[in-house]
């Protein structure tokens, strides 16, 4: 969102005639500011973006009782509890820290699994709070950004050119190595933005695990997921990554650009630590 | 002169370590006699909802008076426990009861179904859950202070801090320590 707007800024500059190089810190100035609002107000944004209504114990016993079970296991804050009107069963967590997290759930989630299969995704939302994803998600983001910004940059010098303009032209090699920098950069900031998103997945996972040190529910909510063909109905790319199952059509992307992990691989994760023996005889 | 240096520069690097290992020896003794108040906060609320769990089965099983009263009379244990052994045995002891009470009101499909008891039911299994995690973060936090204690440099400020080795939470839970029965049937 903020290299974004630091996109526009710098666009605009370009048309009113800026073309020279001092433009470029005060666009990325605005853009870190940008990336600091929404940072800051990610719970809000995302809430409202998505529709989810924050609820307490009295409107959904269960689901507060599973929630504020994982805090004590984990020693967090209890984050605001909300729930998605949407059949898709799937959850989400967010906030900037674990003071002012959110943790989202479905109604169909809440509809299709049962109680230990909840606490699986419960553990693996706060696990995220936890692991401090969305900073890791706007460091990302605002990295992403930047080597657009810079690719961006390196184009326009080579066509414009950099001061040697009256000699005899720009070097056709320095052009073109600028052109493939400029279409492979944001390319590489996707698939950047991408692999992070599903290592902190995997994290997530096992941090949940530490948890509630029961692996089963989460891979048996994991085995639902995977089973369940239905699809968050908004498919919004900007909060693709914050889902536990991705809202976006797995087979309309390729495995590289996915946000997440192939299910099937964490399932097989979660396997094999209900393998290695019982987790939870601690002294 | 660089002598001097060199010793009031080792001087200050041992008070640094210093007050960063008396630092975390109380934080992590914080963390302890937070995570032991996190339990019996959870016992607490147990035996809170037990009178009235007890009243709700009571109006369909009537005439299962012993099974109540063993349960009243865990509950009024566990109340007057103190120390960590002794509120763990009385916890075990009060799970117990508990387990035989919900087993009761299996036979009784109206009880099963009534809103109250459902209600209630989720209530103890979830606060159940809630003595299970701040009894695993207890012993987490206490692994972790006593490790620092034990081991190397944490042992020779573990005396000026006032920090001292804490118990383990342990549950004496006799259906949990029970061999599974395996049949060859």
């Amino acid at each position: 969102m903020g290299s974004l707007t630091a996109f526009v800024i710098y666009a605009v500059a370009l048309y009113l005639g800026y073309t020279s190089v001092g433009i470029i810190p005060v666009a990325v100035g605005i853009s870190l500011i940008s990336v600091w609002g929404s940072f800051y107000n990610s719970d809000k944004i995302v809430l409202t973006m998505t529709g989810a209504k924050v609820i307490d114990h009295d409107t959904a016993p269960q689901l507060f009782n599973l929630v504020h079970e994982i805090t004590i296991a984990s020693g967090m804050p209890m984050p605001k509890v909300a729930i998605v009107e949407d059949d898709a069963p799937n959850a989400f967590a967010t906030g900037r820290d674990p003071e002012h997290a959110v943790i989202a759930f479905t109604t169909g989630i809440l509809r299709v699994m049962d109680r230990e299969q909840l606490q699986g995704v419960a553990a693996h939302e706060l696990a995220h709070v936890a692991n401090r994803d969305t900073l890791v998600s706007a460091v990302a983001a605002t990295t992403a950004g930047a080597i657009a910004l810079m690719s961006d940059f390196l184009l326009r010098i080579s066509l414009f050119g950099g001061g040697r303009r009256d000699s005899n032209g720009s070097n056709p090699f320095v052009l073109i190595a600028a052109l493939v920098a400029a279409i492979l950069a944001p390319i590489a900031a996707v698939l950047l933005k991408a692999a992070i998103s599903r290592k902190r997945e995997s994290l997530a996972d096992a941090t949940a695990v530490a948890f509630t040190r029961n692996p089963t529910g989460l891979r048996r909510a994991l085995e639902t997921l995977a089973a369940d063909s239905t699809v968050v109905h908004q498919k919004s790319n900007a909060v693709a990554h914050l889902w536990i199952e991705s809202p976006l059509d797995s087979k309309m992307t390729s495995r590289l650009f996915a946000t997440h992990p192939a299910i099937e691989e964490r399932i097989a994760n979660l396997r094999a630590l209900e393998q290695t023996g019982p987790l939870n005889e601690s002294a | 002169m660089t002598g001097i240096y060199v010793i009031l520069g080792v001087v200050a690097l041992l008070v640094v370590i210093g007050i960063v290992q008396y630092n975390k020896l109380v934080r992590l003794n914080v963390a302890v006699d937070e995570g032991f108040a996190q339990i019996e906060v959870q016992l607490q609320r147990r035996g809170d909802l037990i009178p009235n769990l007890v009243e709700t089965v009571k109006g369909y099983a009537s005439h299962e008076k012993e099974t109540f009263e063993k349960v009243v009379q865990a509950r009024a244990q566990a109340t007057a426990a103190q120390g960590v052994a002794a509120v763990a045995e009385a916890d075990g002891m009060l799970t117990q009861a508990l387990r035989g009470l919900l087993a009761v009101a299996e036979a009784y499909p109206d009880l099963k179904a009534s809103a109250n008891f459902l209600s209630l039911q989720e209530e103890l299994s979830g606060t159940e859950n809630k003595v299970g995690f701040a009894r695993q973060y207890y012993n987490d936090t206490v692994r972790a202070l006593n490790e620092s204690i034990v081991s190397i440099p944490g042992k020779f400020f573990a005396g000026p801090a006032k920090v001292v080795e804490r118990d383990f939470y342990v549950v004496d839970d006799p259906g949990k320590r029970a061999v599974p029965n395996v049949s060859f049937n």
